[in-house]
């Protein structure tokens, strides 16, 4: 009885991760780490997480996930409150109907993924924003991020498959 | 048993029309925010206060851990430059003593001349000192999060500085957290005035770590290199604190290089100048900066 009950927790645990690890992540990027010629630029570590997650365990990492990460970081964020939502609901609904092109494909391919549907993302968040204050956010400040966040994505690739493949091996 | 078997059936069509929607729902939701906080009403600031303390301390308890890590990176990046920097520091301690000297005596000039013409002095300041928890400078807002808030009697529109100049002013406040909009942020509208001519304008952020120096007069005679620094115009910030200098006067595009490394902040001042009416007033009219047209 009470091995089925921590066997649950255990497994239940597990399905729980990669959201867990996702919003460590994300609170991660945000500590301000006072590193010279980093200018204050974070990655976009919430859609790296969702990218990676829904390609690799979309059976763990479903809409709910998505929007929960997409809030904290509205809530963390000053930008306009359901802006962070947006774009990542947009690369949900990317990834999800297109992952079957990524799928088991090697890692270049996965990261050339990820940054044509950043790209369409970023591109949608802009717009949005830039309507939200009825002027265009400056280009150039958008793309830099949105390359720095596809320059990091391999590193970030390795923690989130650390947490894939060591801590939910049983599962896996 | 066949009533229990149709609200069944029922609720399974529901859930399946809510899975089918969902996606629909959501994306509506995250429009709704959107609508909602451009209303800026008081409910939203204050839900929005009460989420920061609650997220804020879980990204706290990762700063002194990543700050080991990047100190340790920092340390061996900096022994480099370590003696060309004291060299550096040397000129200019040599050049400060002699201007504190030359503000010494004026100081003295300054407060002789006030006796004479029976000048009431602008009340003192009081400030807390905070230390920064989250930064956001990314291409959608340039913010930060400090750890002091109402229990420090922090409010919001209060006029934070760092050690070189103004660094932004305080846009919502949680029981131990402060959301701080920097003056670089998109939402930022700070009247400034140029040290040299006096020729005034507004310092408009807009996300990029340059903010515009706009609304200044076409006769305007502008300087690569001037000091700019607050006009005191609308009364919510005080006159003369140092902003930056201008790097360039291209047309209609006068831009500012912030005197604080904002990317570098580590500890903030948050100053009390005793101008609570007239931030309430500017709060009402908009001139906080927040994007009302």
């Amino acid at each position: 009885m009470s091995d089925d009950w921590s066997e649950n927790l255990t497994l239940y645990f597990q399905r729980m991760l990669p959201l867990f690890s996702s919003l460590l992540l994300v609170f991660l990027s945000y500590v301000p780490l006072n590193i010279a010629g980093m200018g204050g630029i974070r990655p976009a570590m919430g859609m790296i997480c969702v990218y990676f997650w829904l390609i690799h365990r979309p059976d763990v990492f479903n809409l709910g996930s998505v929007y929960f990460l997409g809030l904290i970081e509205d809530i963390i964020s000053s930008a306009p409150f359901g802006s962070n939502v947006f774009a990542l609901l947009v690369l949900y609904v990317l990834v999800s109907n297109l992952s079957r092109f990524f799928n088991g494909k090697p890692f270049v391919v996965m990261w050339y993924g990820f940054a044509l549907l950043a790209l369409i993302a970023f591109f949608s968040r802009w717009l949005l924003v830039s309507v939200y204050y009825s002027q265009f956010i400056p280009l150039p400040s958008v793309l830099f991020c949105y390359l720095f966040s596809v320059a990091v994505y391999p590193f970030l690739s390795l923690v989130n498959a650390f947490v894939q493949n060591a801590l939910m091996k049983d599962e896996g | 048993m066949k009533r229990r078997k149709v609200l069944f059936i029922h609720l399974s069509n529901i859930r399946l029309l809510a899975k089918k929607f969902a996606i629909v729902i959501l994306f509506l939701s995250a429009f709704v925010f959107m609508l909602i906080n451009k209303t800026d009403t008081v409910i939203i600031e204050k839900t929005s206060s009460v989420a920061t303390d609650v997220v804020s301390p879980l990204v706290d308890v990762l700063v002194i851990p990543a700050r080991v890590v990047a100190g340790i990176y920092d340390y061996f990046r900096d022994l480099k430059q370590v003696y060309k920097e004291n060299q550096k520091l040397r000129d200019e301690n040599r050049r400060l003593v002699m201007v504190s000297s030359r503000a010494r005596a004026l100081e003295i000039e300054n407060k002789l001349l006030s006796g004479l013409l029976n000048y009431t002095p602008p009340a003192e300041a009081t400030f807390v000192t905070a230390r920064v928890i989250a930064e956001e400078g990314d291409a959608f807002s340039h913010s930060l999060i400090a750890y002091t808030g109402l229990s420090n009697k922090v409010k919001k529109g209060q006029v934070v500085l760092s050690d070189s100049g103004v660094v932004g002013r305080i846009e919502q406040v949680g029981k131990m957290y402060s959301k701080i909009i920097l003056i670089t942020d998109i939402n930022s509208k700070i009247p400034v005035m140029v040290e040299r001519t006096r020729v005034r304008g507004i310092l408009s952020g807009d996300n990029t770590s340059v903010p515009k120096m706009i609304f200044i007069p076409l006769e305007a005679s502008l300087t690569v290199g001037d000091r700019v620094v607050t006009s005191g115009v609308a009364g919510v910030f005080p006159p003369g604190l140092p902003i930056g200098k201008i790097v360039s006067t291209e047309k209609n595009n006068v831009k500012i290089k912030t005197f604080s490394n904002l990317d570098r902040l580590e500890y903030v001042k948050i100053v009390d100048y005793g101008l609570d009416d007239v931030m309430e007033h500017a709060e009402q009219d908009g001139v906080l900066g927040k994007q009302d047209e």
